[in-house]
């Protein structure tokens, strides 16, 4: 009786990972720290993690579908010097356009090269991260372009109903609507069928190779959206901006509940990965603790959290199943070949 | 993650099969050619020593991260981390321990890093890309905390004048890299530990009905890459006679794209460690070529991120025809 | 059993929010709480935005600072921006936000840091630079700017190169990481400089190596296949590129002696100097740059006037004064 009771509350507080992990930063942070539980404080994690936050609720939806997107950090930064380059030519905020164009357009060869060619998306996008980081680079000549309008983007981090600033407020409101869009519209529904099981989807009627294409579509948007915002508040569009951000993103929608396999994940969770790693970071850089150290942390959290969900929620066997007959398209067994 | 290319190809002598197993000779001689018509320098003796020079280090990984994707351990993140760890420790720990004791000192560090990705990936059933991920910043931090911020200097010493020198005009790292190759090219293809990595690539219940290892293989292929990428540190930190734990930054990239052009799939099942030699070389080419070339080194990503793209969509291509649809 | 979870986590929501609005009447931190001293700082706190925790040249920096600010009496905290100007952009914003007494900023680019600085100036909160200058704009917005300039040390090592090459011959630059607020401002500085003079010297190629001197040996390796003796000088972006040159030179048998330099005044370089492999290098102190800086700021925060800029020497080394000087690191 005892040890049915561990195991639920193990499995509480593993589904309530985020409220625990914000409960144990909050106590953390307003001891050691004085006014560190404020709405300043609030203002400044939600703030702060809006770019790493459009990131991860881009990848979302493409981990749900059993694709992943290591190009994000990428088109981020093209997004961002596309934005900054073409205000003086088009304007301002055809120019923020344009920098959502190219985030989609690069969005868009990622779902060819994997739909088209039939390449997985683990190559295809580690091949698109270098082909546009390197474009980023030869663009700029390696240099971060300067806006000739720093004055329009300043009020994107102003202040918004006291807890949000005007670009985390944006944030917000995506994952709700992502959020929205995943649990009621069918089309959301299906996703986590292609994600699960993409052959049975297809015998369904589902056309799975359209809602890959659409993910990356979405995730290609929500970079571009990353990198015009983040621009857009620093004036600058920077050709390696991006090149720091894959990692956090990817451990923000991990710490979030979002599975790497695919299949289960939702933007709420990522939200609260998100704003849980902010405020992390913040508690720590208000203490003064180096950058090596908050790794460290973070890498052990990382794994801790993982390692839990896993003994929790069984050995993964039923995981691993579906993700071998999702990637077989036709059911013929495979034989085990050798090569010199 | 749902992988699109299906069914390996088979031994039949199908033009696609053929193909499959011709495509990294024939891109490497491809790109030798490209050389000589760019440069009158590039099919010089000392030049093409220089490319098989320029990635024997970060080939060791790539041998480690062949097996890695043969069981379907998708990749190893925390590469740099032990190839940080294998060098700081290989210089730092000289002043107390003598060069050699040192040496196997760093070796020693980054196969337990290796051993834990093998405990959480093998054993756990951890995902890959996390674990390493994980493991990666905890050890890179960890190593820059010990460190804190300088540049750790190495003593001369016979065990560095060694992995500087030159065996019959082949740099000792080279012969290293092809011994290394050698020993690990019949592991995969003929020993059982070999058999069981593609058995457990392949598919992994099938492989554990029929009594395979599953656990220890997948393991072992992480503790293998430790081991490796800790070889590589340990061999640049003697070779270069300094080390700062940025040293192996970005070298999981370039041992990931050597398997991939190589031909090896990262979700396992197939593949071979000369097939990533083969990769390594072709890697080694890109950016002698693109210096060579007189090309901004900035454009390196965009040459091997196309070269990625063609080598596997045509690969996948041939495999597709050669195989069952 | 929904019903009990969902009341658990209403109630945990609930007590956040209460939490929150709770604070938020003690909101807005320590601001610069005006005391009728304006001479003590003891107690007070200062905002440290650092490029790295762990580097060679900024680790030292660092250690300077908290020595200055302990010696105040003056808490100091520091962030690190690990090298990306948006995160420091961020933490700007974030130490603006808490309303601290002092910024220390190390700047990585000319314009990311101008919002914060605008905010900075918004709340009566005093900031000055180490290290690095930044845009126009933001540097109106600095109190002070300590420091030996990066740009500066380009333009000094491409005179140097004049001097060692008589005005003509072939060089190659082995930059640091491109896109990188050093390498940018190191590689900016010199080939201005060799324009401004009208320098003869033919730049052969620049090649990007990290700041590692395993992709400098690399990149050198190729550098002499390709130009063999036309290279007569070697400009490297740090003293770890250069030893790396020096090792693929060894490894070609070559018979060339091109004349090398480098920046930071690293202990191989001093040897290479003595041993006559590499013609210079540039020193500047950087413990000596985090005190003074913090010094600096500290006099501004008391209400002192300080000078707008601050130098520190950019002392370059030679064979003729390598006996009289320390390694920095």
């Amino acid at each position: 009786m005892r040890r049915l009771d561990l195991r639920a509350t193990g499995r509480t507080a593993v589904r309530y990972r985020l409220l625990v992990l914000l409960v144990i930063v909050a106590i953390f942070g307003s001891i050691t720290i004085v006014d560190f539980f404020s709405v300043d404080t609030l203002q400044s994690v939600l703030n702060r993690a809006t770019v790493v936050g459009f990131l991860a609720l881009g990848l979302t939806p493409v981990l749900i579908a059993g694709q992943i997107d290591l190009s994000i950090g990428s088109i981020l930064s093209m997004a961002g010097i596309t934005t900054i380059a073409l205000q003086p030519v088009i304007g301002n905020v055809p120019a923020a356009l344009a920098g959502l164009g190219v985030g989609v357009l690069i969005g868009a060869v990622n779902a060819a090269i994997v739909v088209v060619f039939k390449i997985s998306s683990l190559v295809a996008t580690l091949a698109t991260l270098l082909i546009f980081a390197s474009l980023a680079l030869l663009l700029t000549d390696s240099q971060p372009v300067s806006s000739t309008d720093p004055i329009f983007g300043i009020p994107l981090t102003g202040d918004l109903l006291a807890v949000f600033t005007p670009r985390s407020a944006l944030f917000v409101a995506a994952a709700i609507l992502m959020f929205v869009w995943l649990r009621f519209t069918p089309s959301g529904r299906n996703l986590y069928a292609v994600g699960s099981n993409a052959a049975a989807a297809k015998s369904a009627g589902i056309r799975s190779n359209a809602y890959i294409v659409a993910t990356f579509l979405i995730s290609g948007l929500f970079a571009g959206a990353a990198g015009v915002l983040q621009s857009l508040s620093t004036a600058t569009g920077s050709p390696v901006a991006g090149a720091v951000m894959l990692i956090p993103a990817i451990t923000a929608v991990v710490i979030g509940g979002t599975r790497l396999e695919g299949g289960r994940g939702s933007s709420l969770a990522t939200l609260g990965g998100v704003v849980a790693l902010g405020a992390l970071t913040m508690m720590f850089e208000f203490n003064g603790v180096p950058a090596y150290t908050q790794a460290i942390y973070t890498g052990v959290l990382l794994i801790v959290l993982i390692t839990l969900d896993r003994l929790v929620s069984g050995d993964g066997r039923p995981t691993s199943r579906t993700l071998r007959r999702a990637r077989v398209e036709s059911p013929t067994p495979r034989g085990i070949q050798e090569e010199a | 993650m749902t992988a699109t290319s299906t069914a390996l190809n088979t031994r039949t002598s199908t033009p696609g099969a053929l193909f499959s197993t011709l495509s990294v000779p024939i891109a490497i001689v491809a790109l030798l050619v490209v050389g000589a018509i760019i440069s009158p320098s590039f099919l010089t003796v000392s030049n093409l020593v220089n490319v098989l020079n320029a990635n024997a280090a970060v080939g060791l990984v790539a041998l480690g991260m062949t097996f890695v994707a043969v069981c379907g351990g998708l990749a190893d993140l925390s590469v740099p981390a032990n190839v940080a760890m294998g060098a700081l420790v290989t210089l730092g720990a000289q002043s107390f321990a003598g060069p050699f004791a040192a040496a196997g000192l760093g070796l020693l560090v980054a196969t337990v890093g290796g051993v834990v990705n093998g405990l959480l990936i093998g054993y756990l059933r951890i995902n890959p890309i996390i674990a390493t991920l994980g493991t990666g910043a905890v050890l890179l931090g960890l190593s820059q905390q010990l460190i804190g911020g300088g540049i750790v200097y190495g003593e001369p010493s016979a065990l560095a004048d060694f992995v500087k020198g030159s065996f019959l005009g082949i740099p000792v790292m080279v012969w290293i890299l092809a011994v290394a190759a050698l020993i690990l090219t019949p592991v995969l293809s003929r020993t059982a530990f070999g058999r069981w990595n593609l058995a457990v690539g392949g598919n992994y219940e099938a492989a554990e009905a029929s009594a395979v290892p599953v656990r220890f293989t997948k393991a072992g292929a992480f503790v293998l890459t430790g081991l490796l990428a800790g070889l590589c540190g340990v061999l640049l930190a003697l070779s270069n006679g300094q080390a700062r734990p940025i040293i192996g930054t970005g070298y999981e990239f370039v041992a990931i794209t050597a398997v991939v052009i190589g031909g090896t799939s990262l979700f396992g099942g197939s593949g071979s460690v000369l097939r990533t030699v083969g990769g390594v070389i072709i890697t080694a080419l890109i950016g002698n070529l693109i210096i060579l070339g007189g090309l901004p080194t900035q454009a390196t990503g965009l040459v091997t991120g196309a070269i990625v793209v063609v080598a596997v969509g045509i690969d996948v291509y041939f495999r597709r025809k050669g195989g069952r649809e | 059993m929904t019903i009990r979870r969902n009341i658990v986590v209403a109630a945990s929501a609930a007590a956040a929010l209460a939490l929150a609005l709770a604070g938020c009447s003690s909101g807005g931190g320590g601001a610069a709480s005006a005391d009728g001293d304006t001479g003590s700082v003891e107690g007070k706190e200062i905002c440290y935005i650092t490029a790295a925790n762990s580097h060679p040249y900024v680790t030292p920096a660092n250690e300077g600072a908290q020595a200055a600010a302990d010696a105040a009496g003056v808490k100091l905290t520091i962030v690190s921006e690990e090298f990306s100007p948006q995160t420091g952009a961020e933490q700007l914003d974030s130490c603006v936000a808490r309303g601290v007494d002092g910024i220390l900023l190390w700047p990585l680019d000319d314009n990311s840091y101008l919002p914060g600085l605008l905010k900075a100036e918004q709340e009566g909160i005093p900031v000055v630079a180490i290290d690095t200058t930044t845009g126009e704009d933001s540097m109106a917005l600095i109190e002070s700017f300590v420091g030996a300039d990066k740009y500066d040390q380009g333009k000094i090592s491409a005179q140097q190169l004049e001097k060692a090459l008589g005005g003509e011959g072939g060089i190659v630059i082995i930059a640091g990481q491109a896109g990188n607020g050093t390498e940018i401002a190191r590689t900016g500085g010199f080939m201005d400089e060799l324009e401004a003079s009208g320098s003869k010297l033919e730049v052969l190629a620049t090649v990007n190596a990290d700041f590692d001197q395993q992709k400098a040996l690399v990149a050198s390796r190729d550098l002499l296949t390709k130009f063999g003796d036309q290279i007569k000088g070697v400009y490297a972006e740090d003293d770890t590129m250069a030893k790396g040159f020096q090792q693929a030179l060894a490894e070609s048998g070559l018979a060339i002696t091109p004349f090398i330099v480098g920046i930071n005044g690293e202990k191989g370089a001093f040897e290479s100097i003595k041993a006559g492999t590499q013609y210079s290098t540039i020193i500047q102190p950087p413990f000596r740059n985090g005190e003074l800086a913090i010094e600096t700021l500290i006099a501004v925060m008391k209400g002192e006037t300080v000078d707008e800029m601050v130098p520190l020497e950019n002392t370059v080394v030679d064979a003729e004064n390598v006996d009289d000087n320390e390694p920095a690191m």
